[in-house]
């Protein structure tokens, strides 16, 4: 099953890292079934396969945090044993989480050291000396705000930067980083893509694990994939397409995305929204929704997307502006009369907005439906039969990968955690839905399930919102796109004029207009 | 998540296993292993049909008021006015019968009306006005305290309780059965079947579970956060009319120290059966450990002191075994 395509160089010296046979099961789930890999110092290592592959899991091995049961790990040829995460960083292991963790009231310069041996004089530390080694290294990977500075309030791309260095600080020989790109803004992604390329240069191996295919062609010298716990090919630079690497992911042809329907610009309106605003974020916003339509919502990171939802989904009150659904004066109080009203919502962090980790899957998708699994609305004792028979069906209709549907909805996937989600509004069926970045984090096949399913739902009457930080993602799903930059809505795109690069291009364009006016 | 750079020792996958069983079940092996060690030591004295009886029939009071807190607990709160609220229900109840000469039915409604009012206003002050619940519960309980100095001014109700508010505790009206337990088991069922049976008990773990979930899944948190309060506090008004029952009168403080017991409890039974999550049944079994404890170091002749050392420490192991199953449940 193993396909090599190129040279490997024809060096004789062992590899930084060579993992070989790597098993690992969770109770009875076989996330790896025996994985190779192999990454020689100083290359970009692409790392991609739908969620659930087990890209995770061995990322956690070489960082020392899971245990496998089974094959080897060497480095420059000799077996070693990742038994803590302490132990993987003294061998120069390192690893940057999608979801980055610092102490907030600490500066820059003490995350930066946290748990590193620290230079001390006279019994205390050193902080100054310490400072004078860490600086040209904070310089190389060019974080710009001061050493001293507060973490708090640094952006996302900031924190990105201060983890690298302190990969850096620790002497990294492998810098593992997990969907690098998911909440930076197309400028910082850039820039971390330089920074990746000098850390390539001077000898640091970069393990890079993403779903943006684009990134991984532009940025890999070499790519391994993974399919259902194996890894199912290894494609060098000179190799490197597209179209093998969806294919490699999902093992076969891709399916062409859904067809688009008749124009529903004439349906009837659902929702008027008119000069909305809670500044700074929103600042006075307009359109209109239609039944069956799919209307999207562009814009950069920091926009006021999000913060419009949650305007119309009645988690945040507007400080001016008005709202009729439906004809009628719609100015909800909370989220619960947002949904008795007929409103649903995915949010964008599924795991800390979306889901209750530790309940089974039947629990969390049947969450905002419990009026409909009760025997009567006088006497609210569950009907477990009625319970147990939604969520089959929407675990059966979403091709979600679940062992049970009583399994705690935590040990799935990303990408099927957020189909439970989704599959919750299925089973509350509401007049408008809306979805904030449905499929980020979420692997090619998902993400066309996903795609086709919102087009159905549009497709049997439901109003959808999908808001989505990716250009190439609303030209394909929605009928129409609203472009946002400041709070504002700066374009309305539809028809021929709707395209990745409008989109882009008007997400930009608002921004260079306001500095300069 | 749980991206830890300095996890603590990484656990075999056996002992990781073992573990989770200790954590699970240790609480019930463990009071199996008391009731079988009290019973080779004690032949006589513990392993007798009215031994049991009595022990449970004691730990009701507690179990009541413990139930009530679980729910408190489940929403993601802490009610700590709890004992004090009891103290003022039990004066309050052998004042209304003895001063207000009120018909023992009609005082109970009150009483048991006060405490859902008590509750409320605790959930009023946690969700809305966003006082911490261990600030805003404590601070209630103090002030429940001063009212009842008030309403007594330090000096006992003895005098005057009718019989029949007596029996209302010391009664065995179904057969032969106290009363206390009957109604323990009423409370406690009826308990279990809201949180584990019913939607509104979904919505109740769910603001528990993960809060933000639970409002953008279209749940009313304050509402359910609430609800959790007015039945802590109407099980506390319901231990406090039954314990003023059993003293036969009404004394300031008398049902104070139930606060303790009754976190005893819910935290032993969240460390029973389910990995550090709050239950019915748990509390009811952190109970029954607790009750037995104090009754082996009843038949032993063990010193006064000996019981707060107990309870102390026994809060303390509770509250760690909870947190070791929460431990492995994330890992």
């Amino acid at each position: 099953m193993h396909e090599t395509t190129g040279e490997l160089g024809a060096s004789t010296s062992p590899p930084l890292v060579r993992a070989s046979g790597i098993a690992k099961s969770f109770g009875g789930a076989r996330a790896l079934k025996g994985v190779d890999i192999e990454i020689t110092a100083g290359e970009v290592h692409g790392l991609v396969g739908a969620n659930g592959a087990g890209k995770s899991t061995l990322i956690k091995i070489l960082a020392g945090l899971v245990q496998p049961d089974a094959g080897t790990v060497e480095i420059d040829g000799h077996a070693v044993s990742l038994a803590t995460p302490h132990a993987a960083a003294d061998l120069g292991m390192n690893f940057i989480h999608q979801e980055l963790a610092f102490i907030p009231s600490m500066t820059v310069l003490e995350n930066i050291m946290l748990g590193i041996p620290k230079k001390s004089r006279f019994g205390t530390i050193d902080w100054r000396a310490i400072e004078r080694d860490v600086r040209p290294i904070a310089k190389r990977v060019g974080i710009t705000s001061a050493l001293n500075a507060n973490v708090k309030g640094l952006s996302t791309a900031e924190n990105w930067l201060i983890n690298i260095c302190r990969a850096l600080v620790r002497k990294a020989r492998l810098i593992v980083m997990d969907e690098p790109t998911a909440s930076l803004s197309g400028s910082e992604a850039e820039k971390l893509f330089q920074i990746v390329q000098e850390l390539s240069n001077s000898g640091v191996a970069v393990l890079y694990v993403s779903h943006r295919l684009d990134e991984i062609e532009k940025l890999c010298d070499r790519v391994t994939i993974f399919r259902d716990g194996q890894s199912v090919a290894q494609i060098n630079k000179d190799g490197l397409t597209r179209a093998r690497l969806v294919e490699g992911i999902i093992g076969g042809a891709v399916e062409s995305a859904a067809a688009r329907t008749a124009s529903s610009a004439n349906n009837k309106i659902v929702l008027n929204v008119e000069s909305l605003a809670r500044p700074p974020m929103v600042n006075g916003v307009t359109f209109e929704l239609h039944e069956g339509e799919v209307l999207g919502i562009a814009g950069l990171v920091g926009a006021g997307r999000s913060e419009l939802a949650r305007l119309i989904y009645g988690a945040d009150r507007p400080l001016s502006g008005a709202m009729t659904f439906k004809g009628e004066t719609y100015a909800p109080k909370s989220p619960s009369a947002a949904v008795k009203a007929g409103f649903g919502l995915v949010p964008e962090e599924r795991r800390a907005d979306g889901l209750v980790l530790n309940k089974s899957v039947a629990f969390n998708a049947q969450l905002s439906n419990l009026h409909n699994i009760v025997f009567s609305p006088s006497l609210p004792l569950l009907n477990f039969g009625k319970r147990r028979d939604g969520v089959e069906k929407i675990v059966r209709d979403l091709a979600i990968k679940t062992q049970s549907i009583d399994m705690a909805v935590g040990q799935l996937s990303g990408g099927n955690q957020q189909k439970v989600v989704i599959g919750r509004w299925l089973l509350r069926q509401p007049k408008v839905l809306i979805l904030d970045e449905p499929t980020r984090g979420v692997d090619v096949g998902a993400r066309a399930e996903i795609h086709r399913l919102v087009r159905d739902l549009a497709l049997n009457g439901m109003a959808v919102i999908v808001i989505s930080s990716e250009p190439d993602e609303l030209p394909d799903l929605a009928d129409r796109v609203l472009v946002m930059a400041d709070g504002r809505i700066v374009r309305e795109l539809q028809g021929d004029a709707l395209s990745r690069n409008a989109i882009v291009a008007a997400s930009y364009a608002n921004i260079e207009h306001n500095r300069t006016a | 998540m749980s991206q830890n750079a300095h996890t603590p020792r990484r656990l075999s996958p056996s002992a990781r296993v073992a573990l989770g069983l200790f954590a699970r079940y240790g609480t019930i092996l463990g009071l199996a292993a008391m009731i079988i060690a009290f019973s080779i030591l004690s032949p006589r004295a513990f392993p007798s049909v009215s031994n049991f009886t009595n022990v449970i029939n004691q730990a009701s009071l507690a179990m009541i008021i413990a139930g009530g807190l679980t729910m408190a607990v489940i929403v993601g709160e802490l009610d700590l006015s709890i004992g004090f609220a009891a103290s003022l229900h039990g004066l309050l109840a052998t004042g209304l019968i003895v001063s207000n000469k009120l018909p023992i039915p009609v005082a109970i409604a009150i009483v048991i009306a006060l405490g859902a009012l008590i509750g409320f206003v605790n959930g009023f002050i946690v969700t809305r006005m966003k006082v911490n619940s261990v600030i805003a519960t404590l601070g209630v309980g103090t002030i429940l305290t001063g009212l009842a100095f008030a309403y007594t001014s330090g000096v006992p109700i003895v005098s005057g309780v009718p019989e029949a508010f007596l029996q209302l505790s010391l009664g065995r009206w179904l057969f032969g059965i106290p009363n206390n337990i009957i109604i323990m088991i009423i409370v406690l069922g009826t308990l279990w079947v809201v949180v584990e049976r019913t939607s509104i008990g979904q919505e109740i773990q769910a603001v528990g579970g993960n809060p933000s979930a639970a409002r953008l899944a279209g749940i009313d948190v304050a509402r359910v956060k609430t609800l959790g309060f007015v039945i802590s506090g109407m099980c506390a008004a319901l231990t406090g009319i039954l314990l003023a029952s059993r003293l036969g009168s009404g004394t300031t403080s008398a049902a104070d120290s139930y606060l303790l017991t009754a976190f005893a409890a819910v935290f032993l039974g969240s460390a029973t059966l389910r990995d550090g999550e709050f239950h019915i049944f748990g509390t009811f079994v952190g109970a029954l450990i607790i009750a037995f404890g104090f009754n082996g170091l009843n038949i032993f002749g063990a010193p006064t002191f000996s019981q707060y050392i107990f309870q102390g420490t026994i809060l303390i192991v509770a509250v760690g075994l909870s947190s070791l199953g929460r431990l492995i449940a994330e890992s």
